[in-house]
């Protein structure tokens, strides 16, 4: 088989799983064997997947595949905007393969994992999960193997779709619906964006492609950009992605965390040409990237619910990617978006392995966790590790080459801020370690009696906690990939931030740990936990959707009752009084229509007499 | 005679027709009107007939006669059914297509 054979495999075997189960619904009601077959795809596709891999290692050719899908214009026209032809079709990159292989890796990862993990379902809601897991699993691929932007843009509202329909699983649930809608509408706004930047490409250049000079570059990056804000969660559009925590967990590692609310990042890593050229977009992203990271640390720190921590330690790395990206670091974003996808992956997992045991997502109600359940607690801790930026870890070297090229860039204040929220990441991913897993047993947990997770849910796990551990060191290889050189070298700024780091560590051990000091120290997170509680973005929203849409609507509406309306009626008022008018003339009377006759002939007759 | 007598008898018989039909209220009225106009027409037939010394006239004429028998026939009956709806024969009666 070629690498192109690999690559349309882990397209299109998706694909068909998705459709016969979602039309067959005999096979899906079957919940178990619907399930098997859709494991197994994703196994077949991760497997398919480090094949490619494995044969780009090698720099084997990888090929391609282009199948013309539109054409437009006269392709024989001498002029720059001739006609061209837009493609639908599988590219094969670095980047495309290596973030095939998160994908599926995570991917079938999740769905061995929720084999455990859903099997309270009824058969049949069992088997509509695994639709929706392989129809996320065919979106996704599409996205990441497109071609040109308007596969992409396929692909990345299939995945949108699929978001809303997996995070309103639990339909019956309100709070589950009203997330699912929250989520579509904001994302859907965000795609407003996405729309109109192709469509300001397409005028401007008659192609969908990646890297073609742009005249309105910055018009272009910049609704782009909206739209990577809504997909990965930036600050002010990330309030869909804490209330996407209502899907099943499972959902929330593969979606919400790992790939999903990366196909952002990865939209700016692949049109990266066309971002170069534009500057001020690029210092947006800086911005609103390390304050979007800063901002969700600190909400991060004030939950008690594990998988809202989680949430906004995701917002909170999604914007150290965008900053990075922002800065014109594609290798320090796109290497933490592969690390990240692994241990936030294995973070949710883990906690999902948790909720599970305890019936419960509050950390307070967990406590001790890692005396009964060895494995799950282990590879949490290695993925919170990870996450926080320990020394060693995966995450230690992809932030650190974020901030050291923040630290080039000269962006000293976003710096300062990421930063910053490498210390409260540290804090509040070791709470979250100190209460639920090592902290004394809570009367809930203990009623539970926790048991260790079945090895189907254990598996995924151990298979994720690798890469945590590992990739790291895999950075040299994936800049190569990219044509850059990149070697490993502890800076100042890395000493800093691994300061920061342990210091958050130390204090959350401080305040969490066995001692249980500063108990003063926590109500100054209160302001924070206040401020996520209150919705206060959530309501700008609101109130800036009564403000301007409310407002265009009613003047809108002003004009169409009073102008359209009015012109309409004025028509209709006056042939109704001419008709009035003209009524007596039909008066029924023979004679007078003679009359008219005659004196019409005689009129005509005349005429016609002195005309000549 | 000349044949622009004959036009003349035939105009003034048409235009005393014509008056008859805006004038009379009475449906019989009409129709003998509207015989008086055909009539003028069948004399300007027959005299243009001779003037042209051909028989065509006189055949045209012998046909409009026929049509005029069985339009005064319908229109009888139109008159008899009248009648017999509104109890007299005056046309200012049937006004229903009134705007």
């Amino acid at each position: 088989m070629t690498p192109l054979d690999y690559a349309l495999f882990t397209l299109l075997a998706p694909l068909g799983v998705a459709v016969v189960l979602a039309l067959w619904n005999g096979l899906r009601q079957t919940g178990k064997l619907a399930a098997w077959i859709s494991v197994a795809t994703a196994l077949l596709s991760a497997f398919a997947a480090a094949k490619l891999l494995g044969a780009h290692a090698a720099n084997e050719p990888l090929g391609g595949l282009s199948i013309p899908w539109l054409i437009h214009g006269d392709l024989q026209s001498a002029s720059p905007l001739r006609g061209s032809i837009i493609e639908l079709g599988v590219r094969l990159d670095g980047v495309s393969v290596s973030m095939l292989m998160v994908v599926t890796f995570v991917a079938a990862c999740v769905q061995l994992f929720s084999l455990g993990y859903m099997a309270d379902e009824s058969d049949a809601d069992y088997g509509r999960y695994f639709t929706w897991q392989s129809l996320f699993l065919f979106a996704m691929n599409s996205l990441v193997l497109a071609p040109n932007l308007l596969q992409l843009f396929l692909g990345w509202e299939l995945v949108g779709l699929v978001s809303y329909l997996l995070i309103g699983f639990y339909y019956k649930k309100p709070s589950a619906a009203r997330a699912a809608v929250k989520a579509f509408w904001v994302t859907k706004f965000a795609d407003i964006g996405l729309l109109l930047g192709l469509i300001v490409l397409f005028v401007d250049t008659g192609t969908f492609a990646w890297s073609v000079p742009v005249p309105h570059a910055e018009w272009v990056a910049g609704l782009l950009f909206f739209a990577v804000m809504g997909k990965s969660a930036q600050f002010p559009l990330h309030i869909w992605l804490p209330d996407a925590m209502e899907g099943p967990t499972p959902v929330s590692a593969l979606l919400h965390a790992a790939t999903m609310v990366a196909a952002g990042v990865f939209l700016v890593v692949r049109a990266s040409p066309l971002f170069v050229q534009a500057p001020d977009v690029g210092t947006l992203m800086v911005y609103v990237g390390s304050f979007t990271a800063l901002f969700a640390a600190v909400i991060a720190v004030t939950q008690n619910d594990i998988k809202k921590v989680l949430a906004y330690s995701t917002c909170s790395q999604l914007g150290y990617m965008v900053a990075a990206l922002g800065a014109g670091n594609i290798v320090g974003g796109f290497f933490h978006l592969t690390t990240h996808a692994f241990f936030k992956a294995l973070l949710f997992l883990a906690a999902g392995s948790f909720i599970h045991a305890v019936h419960s997502n509050d950390i307070r109600h967990m406590g001790g966790l890692l005396k009964p359940m060895k494995v799950s607690g282990w590879t949490f801790i290695i993925g919170a590790a990870a996450l926080a930026g320990l020394p060693g870890f995966a995450g230690f070297f992809s932030k650190d080459l974020i901030l050291e090229g923040m630290f080039e860039a000269g962006h000293l204040l976003p710096l300062i801020a990421l930063i910053v929220a490498a210390g409260l990441t540290a804090f509040y991913m070791g709470r979250v370690v100190f209460i639920a897993l090592l902290g004394e047993p809570s009367m809930h947990a203990h009623e539970h009696h926790p048991h260790p997770a079945p090895p189907v849910m254990q598996a995924p796990l151990i298979a994720l906690a690798v890469p945590a551990l590992l990739l790291g060191f895999g950075g040299p290889t994936m800049a190569a990939w990219y044509g850059q050189i990149y070697s490993f070298h502890l800076g100042a700024v890395g000493i800093t931030a691994s300061a920061m780091a342990l210091a958050g560590l130390a204090g959350a051990w401080f305040m969490f740990g066995p001692k249980q000091g500063g108990a003063g120290l926590k109500s100054a997170f209160e302001p924070g936990g206040r401020l996520a509680a209150s919705g206060a973005v959530d309501r700008a929203w609101i109130g800036a959707y009564k403000a301007i849409l409310l407002t265009l609507a009613s003047a809108i509406g002003w004009f169409d009752r009073y102008v359209i309306d009015g012109l309409i009626n004025v028509v209709g008022e006056t042939t109704l009084r001419l008709g009035q008018a003209l009524r007596p003339l039909q008066n029924g009377n023979v004679q007078h229509y003679l009359y008219a006759v005659a004196l019409g002939l005689l009129a005509l007759g005349t005429f016609g007499m002195f005309a000549q | 005679m000349t044949l622009s007598a004959w036009l003349v008898l035939g105009a003034g018989l048409f235009c005393i027709g014509v008056y008859g039909i805006l004038t009379r209220r009475n449906a019989i009225g009409l129709l003998a009107s509207v015989e008086v106009m055909a009539n003028a027409v069948n004399l300007l037939l027959v005299a243009f007939g001779r003037y042209h010394g051909t028989g065509d006239g006189q055949v045209f004429a012998l046909f409009t006669t026929a049509l005029t028998v069985t339009e005064a026939a319908v229109g009888l009956a139109l008159v008899i059914l009248l009648y017999r709806s509104r109890k007299g024969i005056l046309v200012d009666s049937a006004a229903e297509l009134r705007g």
